[in-house]
């Protein structure tokens, strides 16, 4: 983080907190679109996701006092936003009462046609989104977001080994849906 | 014998130890399935790390600028202090140039999420029914029918704003664009006129009174898409407009 980048987010911070809600939208240009993919990501739905991403701005706006200048505004919000996301999986979670272990059936290795064109990205995102819960945000962490598996299971709440077979069985799934 | 599913997938994690690695290589370079198993896991770690961003939908700013703005009046109307706050109203609302149309649109928004807040409970999804056999009290059903003619007449007074806003400055859209909205409003009223000719008939029909506030929601909703578009063709967002449009069009 440049000294520049810090003082203009910490300027705009202190301007949305004097109630310019234009300097608010600034940040929110800047940063809405790593977030909202994040949450669509972690969701699974687009739908979710957009509302995710209004809850989580509503949060930043209400908790910009909170905002030191120690990071740079980009890494507070996303903290933000992945602890969001991760109370709204947790709650899904609880509201379903079960974990995902209905991959067993078919997330063996078994033999499938190997491909000969790279996956498209579209192709992933959709595929992405048909995973189970529980699998599908350890994926996330570790695959897309780059969380090595010890912290993804501090931060989905679950053993290092859990998150590596959550993370395997996500793989076996979508090598399938790709195939 | 194949390496098992957590070796295969640490193997493509680079997170074997040099041992473990060395046997896992011998076995791919003699076994076309394990081979198989690993290109297509590393193209996947390649193509998930790869991702794109994704486009944010043009109307998320919308919603959350008019949530601060609902949030700050909240705050204003019952003199509770926002953790040192102070609200000015959102730039649209502040503007004192030709955009006068999109603050009464915003004040529409305040008068509709209130009219929704009287919303009957017994219109609400999440209240289930009443059991076979439960009969509705005379008082609740007439509770319930004055709770719907509240909501409803909240609902015709912003949709009368929205159309006015609408209507004066339909110019800016293209003929098409126009010919759909008026198609799309033509469907939604007729769905309004079914929906009060039901309840005309039996005024306790709870699938009629949900059918009505969900006729008079999507006009809003519809309604409300007419104005940002308008909005984001008076900024010259083309690719805004277009999304918009895209979300204007028939279904089916």
């Amino acid at each position: 983080m440049t000294v520049g980048a810090a003082s203009e987010g910490m300027d705009l911070v202190t301007r949305s907190q004097a109630g310019d809600v234009q300097a608010f939208e600034t940040i929110y240009r800047r940063h809405a679109a790593r977030i909202y993919t994040l949450a669509c990501r972690m969701a699974g739905s687009p739908e979710d996701g957009e509302d995710l991403l209004q809850e989580i701005f509503l949060q930043a706006y209400r908790k910009l006092g909170s905002f030191k200048g120690d990071a740079a505004l980009g890494t507070w919000l996303y903290r933000l936003a992945l602890n969001h996301c991760l109370d709204y999986v947790r709650s899904r979670q609880a509201k379903m009462s079960k974990l995902t272990d209905t991959l067993d059936a078919d997330t063996s290795y078994q033999p499938i046609a190997r491909r000969d064109t790279p996956i498209a990205r579209l192709d992933l995102e959709r595929a992405l989104e048909r995973l189970p819960d529980g699998c599908r945000e350890a994926f996330v962490l570790h695959d897309v977001e780059g969380f090595d598996h010890k912290e993804v299971g501090k931060l989905l709440g679950i053993a290092e080994g859990t998150s590596k077979s959550q993370v395997f069985k996500a793989r076996a799934k979508l090598r399938a849906l790709l195939r | 014998m194949h390496p098992n599913e957590i070796a295969i997938n640490d193997y493509v994690d680079e997170a074997l130890a040099p041992a473990e690695r060395a046997d896992v290589d011998l076995h791919v370079a003699s076994c076309a399935e394990c081979r198989a198993l690993v290109d297509d896991l590393r193209e996947l770690r390649r193509a998930a790390g790869s991702l794109d961003v994704r486009e944010v939908p043009v109307r998320a700013w919308t919603r959350i600028e008019r949530a601060i703005t609902l949030e700050a009046e909240s705050a204003r109307s019952t003199q509770i202090p926002q953790k040192g706050f102070v609200l000015r109203a959102p730039r649209a609302l502040r503007s004192t140039s030709g955009l006068m149309w999109l603050a009464a649109a915003a004040v529409l928004l305040l008068a509709t999420a209130v009219g929704l807040r009287v919303l009957p409970r017994t219109l609400r999804t999440d209240t289930p029914a009443n059991p076979p056999g439960v009969a509705v009290s005379s008082d609740t059903a007439q509770s319930v029918e004055a709770e719907l003619r509240q909501a409803e007449a909240h609902y015709e007074k912003a949709i009368k704003g929205l159309e006015q806003i609408a209507n004066a400055e339909q110019g800016a859209l293209d003929p098409q664009t126009a010919a759909t909205l008026q198609k799309n409003l033509s469907v939604i009223d007729q769905a309004i006129s079914e929906s009060r000719a039901a309840l005309r008939v039996e005024p306790s029909s709870e699938p009629a009174q949900q059918s009505l506030i969900d006729s008079f929601k999507t006009k809003m909703g519809l309604l409300q898409n007419t104005v940002a578009l308008i909005n984001e063709m008076r900024k010259g967002n083309e690719a805004g407009a277009a999304r918009i449009v895209s979300g204007l069009k028939p279904k089916g």
